[in-house]
């Protein structure tokens, strides 16, 4: 499947799936991301936490190029997939989000069935050849997001018929039956109550075995319990960087220490 | 007019009263106006409304008489004795109630809140003074033509002399016919600009066309409708019809129907507008953020949660081309006829409205009164259009609030 | 929870490929998205067009109108013919009448023609005699009688010239279409651009168009659109004394007092529904309501006035509700805080704040209003008016005549030459459409206020 240059490259990079260097963000005049160095790992949950406003979605939203969508926004710096800045010229970003696949912070299910929803994204990269390919996509996908049981009896209702924690699962099915390779997830859990949370919290735990994923949180104890590489970022800077429990236990910096015993956020 | 002068008499004692109760106010305060319950201003404002509005009152149920005709020409002259009276009476009235304890502003401020409760209810009025204008005069017509002639007669052919025949299905097969082609020239049009202008346009681009697609709503219909007699028309004959051996009538059915088409394109797009930016980001960004190309994302996300409220801004567009008038005048011709050919001319309901009340008006053959049954049509039509649409744009914007 | 999405082969061919590399199918997906894009920019592009092409059809078309041929030569004001009796005296002087003018003139453009020394083969002394239009002896009359001690002498004038000679400079007439029209001749243009040379014809800005009244049919030369636009004038005033009290008053008992009940839901309803009411149904509720009903006089701006008030009251409705609805709540509540009553919070509070956003609509409205014209045409302002109508209040209920209105009627005349005053008529309108928005522009601009 790969050429000889990919399988050497892929060796020697063996698991580093996304890397950043000195990333600066822009919005219009204000600078909302400062010289981020990051490597971020694949088949590994790595959480962004930090007070609301540093900048850790604005960061998450580089990496499938979800900015591009904001005129006044203005990236520098080198993101790499595999490898590849993903802002090279010849980079189509429609391509990119397919293999980086994104979950919002308020689940957004379309207004069409819930078949429909998770068929979305294999129809428009036409990852199935018929409709029996499909449809085993929709249910592997359904059931990888722990929503198959709930909803195979009724998969031709509309998506915003479903409750919140089932709405936000469907848009993780949606994202996954993509086939991406990374999967970011901007506080998946936000609009969510303590039980949706905890099934989706487990998810986001299998779903470790197949993909990189990012997950930008304000919870701390949702960092602690899903991630194990954890990024603190502050007022646009990545104040540290490491194995989640070291981040927990003994942190580096003392902003990092001030935030994760309460003292700012 | 004794009417004017009785108005301008009532005006000069109001601003008396006013003066006067302020002063007596003052003077009922003595040292220290505190002791008033409203200000000495609302003591002269009650005293001038309680004298102006009794002599408002008699002149305006005066006028109503008399254009009802229940009051003699020699009672009118009348009126204006008796509106003096009325405000003298008030002014007097309004005098004696001024002291300490009078609450002048809670007086003032009800009979203002009354004129604006009567100001919201002349919307109200209209309406009515429309449908019965119509359903009068239309009854009128009925008892001189058969409805069913009328409603399903093909022929309209009036004589000045008499045995007209009246059939509406004609002109509505006309303004029907107009109108779909309108909608087919404005609505993608008005949808493609609109979704340009909201998803692609540069701030360049956006910054000259939305100015430019205001200005074409700004024009007068009147002005399209001589830009169809001037020149689309001439130019549709000469360079189609013609050719093409379909005709040499420079008024035709594409004709109006373009020209209304190009006055509608600013109406469908701003409300298309509307429409587009009501669906929230976070569904586009849901599409683009599985990999959706922008009109990926328009066409099978956008559009499809926009539809109840595209499909009302069409029916709204659809009212607007049925009622147009002064295009399909100078556009579409005065032929009543039953065709398919669009380069042909045919005529509209509204056209005939006009032919058939400009002139010298005879209220008492059916000719002239055929009028007010063609306009209760209208009416009934444009104002069913307008009801389904605006219900369904109203519940459009409720799922998204 | 163990069946997790394991790629297989064969449902998921997800190959991993290079992101520079744009395969066949993202190759066909961004075709069809610049196809779109294309579909957008192509809108835009036909709407500009549409605009572009309507505005310069009727500028070009109309532009004529503000220029006008005049024959400038000397006439000898015969005593014998224009005063008879010799004494100078107005009331006998006025019994003479237009005609009379009429042959004091061709005598003067026979004699003008004669000492040019212009030799055309076969031209008639009719050609000569039409040169200057029918309207021309009339402002002579007008002239004389104003000042009759010029009968007597010989005084210079500026006389309008024929509609066809006057379409001839203009390129609307043209030699072969002269030979087969009954009212000029070859010969006659010919006679025409030697005038012209001699600069006995000149062609100059008209001020006439813009202040004389509209002239009949075969006087296309003569046609203005002074008491059409005083007639539009007139019904704006009314318009503005009606609509915006009322409208304003309207909208701030739906906006700050009305409670929530049935009756105000109908009236919502109601004005919703009437701002969608074709305008043509207002002109039928004019005529049965103003005219037949109230007895009011037919073509008098008093009567377009009030269909145009009820016409626009919606429109000013809605914006004012609009302007109200902007102003924060927390405005309300400080005066409400301080012992004001509702009234005096709305009126010295509210109301002012909302006041630009209340002036752009209502000139919106009017500009609206200013345009209308299907209504105007079952209420009787089509009639032919020549005379302008006298000042307010009474002038309000003289007949008088209305822009849009005019340009209508002037397209249902035989001679093309109204068609270039109708395009005229429209450019006048524009002018003042214009300057009306730029206004409102202004006007939001100035004092637009964010919350």
């Amino acid at each position: 499947m790969y050429d000889i240059n990919r399988a050497e490259s892929a060796v020697t990079q063996q698991d580093i799936k996304i890397s950043a260097k000195d990333v600066q963000v822009y919005y219009g005049d204000k600078h909302a991301i400062k010289d981020v160095n990051v490597e971020i790992l694949d088949k590994t949950v790595t959480a962004f936490i930090g007070p609301s406003g540093c900048g850790k979605s604005t960061f998450l939203r580089c990496i499938n190029r979800m900015n591009d969508t904001i005129p006044i926004a203005r990236i520098e710096g080198k993101i790499a997939l595999d490898g590849e800045d993903i802002y090279d010229r010849r980079v189509d970003p429609v391509q990119l989000r397919a293999k980086v696949g994104m979950v919002f912070q308020k689940p957004n299910p379309f207004p069409k069935s819930i078949y429909d929803n998770v068929a979305y994204g294999p129809r428009i990269h036409g990852l199935s050849r018929n409709k029996a390919e499909l449809d085993e996509i929709v249910e592997k996908s359904l059931r990888g997001a722990a929503l198959w049981n709930e909803v195979k009896d009724r998969l031709n209702e509309p998506g915003t018929g479903l409750s919140g924690g089932q709405q936000q699962r469907l848009c993780i099915a949606r994202a996954v039956a993509t086939a991406p390779e990374v999967l970011l997830m901007d506080e998946p859990c936000s609009a969510l109550d303590p039980i949706a949370t905890g099934q989706v919290e487990e998810l986001i735990d299998q779903l470790r075995s197949e993909y990189s994923v990012v997950i930008v949180t304000h919870s701390m104890q949702q960092a602690a319990r899903v991630s194990q590489k954890t990024a603190f970022f502050h007022l646009g800077n990545l104040v540290e960087y490491g194995e989640t429990d070291d981040i927990f236990t003994k942190p580096q910096d003392s902003r990092t220490e001030a935030y994760i015993s309460g003292r700012i956020g | 007019m004794p009417l004017s002068w009785a108005l301008l008499a009532s005006l000069l004692l109001a601003v008396a009263g006013y003066l006067i109760g302020r002063s007596r106010a003052y003077a009922t305060a003595g040292s220290d106006i505190r002791n008033l319950h409203s200000r000495p201003t609302y003591h002269g404002a009650s005293v001038a409304l309680l004298t102006l509005t009794p002599a408002i009152i008699v002149m305006i149920v005066a006028s109503l008489l008399r254009m009802a005709k229940t009051l003699s020409p020699e009672a009118a002259g009348l009126v204006g004795l008796f509106a003096l009276a009325a405000a003298i009476a008030g002014l007097g009235w309004g005098i004696t109630r001024i002291g300490a304890g009078y609450q002048a502003r809670n007086v003032v401020e009800r009979i203002v809140l009354g004129v604006l409760i009567f100001c919201s209810s002349i919307a109200i009025l209209t309406t009515a003074g429309i449908v019965l204008s119509l359903i009068f005069e239309t009854g009128h017509f009925f008892q001189k033509y058969n409805w069913l002639g009328f409603f399903f007669g093909t022929e309209w052919t009036p004589r000045f002399q008499g045995n007209s025949a009246l059939g509406i299905l004609p002109l509505l097969w006309g303004t029907l016919y107009i109108s779909v082609i309108a909608l087919l020239v404005a609505v993608p049009i008005g949808m493609f600009a609109a979704i340009y202008m909201s998803e692609y346009a540069s701030k360049r681009v956006r910054g000259i066309a939305k100015p430019a697609i205001e200005i074409l709503a700004g024009i007068p219909t009147i002005v399209y409708g001589l830009f169809a007699l001037i020149t689309v028309g001439p130019m549709l004959r000469d360079y189609f019809a013609q050719p093409l051996g379909l005709g040499n009538s420079g008024s035709s059915v594409l004709t109006a129907g373009l020209v209304m088409g190009i006055m509608l394109i600013p109406f469908v797009s701003s409300l298309s507008d509307d429409i587009i930016n009501a669906v929230p980001q976070s569904m586009r960004d849901g599409a683009l953020g599985l990999g959706s190309t922008p009109s990926e994302t328009i066409r099978q996300v956008v559009l499809p949660a926009a539809l109840p409220g595209v499909v009302g801004a069409v029916l709204l567009a659809a009212s607007r081309a049925i009622g147009e008038t002064m295009i399909v005048v100078l556009g579409a011709g005065a032929a009543a006829r039953l065709g398919l050919n669009p380069f042909e001319a045919m005529t509209t309901i509204t056209v005939k409205i006009v032919s058939q009340l400009t002139g010298d008006n005879d209220f008492a053959a059916p000719e002239t009164l055929v009028a007010f049954a063609l306009g209760l049509t209208l009416f009934v039509i444009t104002l069913g259009l307008n009801i389904v649409a605006l219900y369904i744009v109203r519940k459009y914007r409720e799922q998204y609030e | 929870m163990t069946d997790l999405p394991m790629p297989q082969s064969g449902a998921m061919p997800a190959p991993k490929s290079s992101l520079m590399v744009a395969d066949a199918r993202t190759r066909r997906r961004n075709a069809a998205e610049k196809r779109f894009r294309l579909y957008g920019a192509g809108a835009i592009g036909i709407a500009m067009i549409a605009l572009v092409v309507l505005l310069s059809s009727i500028i070009s078309g109309g532009a004529g109108a503000f220029r006008q041929t005049y024959l400038s030569i000397p006439v000898a004001l015969d005593a014998e013919t224009l005063d008879p009796k010799g004494n100078r005296n107005l009331d006998e002087m006025s019994k003479v009448l237009t005609l009379s003018y009429g042959k004091v003139l061709d005598r003067a453009v026979e004699a003008a023609v004669a000492s040019s020394g212009i030799e055309i083969a076969e031209l008639a002394e009719k050609d000569i005699d039409n040169l200057v239009s029918k309207e021309a002896s009339a402002h002579l009359r007008d002239r004389v009688l104003a000042d009759p001690e010029l009968v007597g002498q010989t005084v210079d004038v500026n006389v309008l010239v024929n509609g066809r000679i006057d379409g001839y400079f203009k390129g609307r007439v043209t030699m072969e279409s002269a030979a087969a029209d009954s009212n000029t001749s070859p010969q006659q243009l010919m006679l025409a651009d030697a005038l012209r040379e001699q600069g006995v014809l000149v062609t100059r800005f008209n001020w006439d168009f813009i202040t004389n009244p509209d002239a009949s049919d075969q006087r296309p030369e003569a046609a203005g659109v002074g008491v059409a636009i005083l007639g539009s004038f007139y019904m704006m005033l009314v318009v503005l004394l009606l609509a915006v009290p009322i409208g304003v008053a309207a909208s701030i008992y739906l906006e700050e007092f009305a409670p929530k009940n049935r009756w105000t839901d109908v009236i919502e309803v109601n004005i919703s529904n009437l701002a969608a009411v074709p305008s043509i149904v207002f002109g039928i509720l004019g005529l049965a309501a103003f005219i037949n009903f109230a007895g009011l006089p037919q073509s008098a701006p008093i009567v377009g006035g009030l269909v145009l008030t009820l016409m626009t009251l919606p429109t000013i409705i809605i914006s004012t509700r609009a302007a109200l609805k902007a102003v924060p709540p927390s405005i309300r509540d400080a005066a409400l805080g301080v012992g004001a009553s509702k009234m005096q919070s709305v009126f010295h509070h509210v109301l002012p704040l909302a006041m630009p956003g209340i002036l752009t609509g209502t000139i919106i409205g009017l500009a609206q209003a200013l345009g209308e014209t299907a209504p105007l045409l079952l209420i009787g302002m089509v009639a032919f008016v020549r005379e302008f109508p006298a000042a307010p209040p009474e002038g309000l209920f003289d007949p008088a005549s209305a822009l849009p209105v005019q340009v209508y009627n002037w397209t249902q005349r035989a001679d093309p030459a109204f068609i270039e005053r109708a395009s005229g008529a429209i450019i006048v309108l524009l002018i003042f459409l214009f300057c009306m928005n730029l206004l409102a522009i202004f006007l939001r601009r100035r004092f637009e206020r964010r919350w």
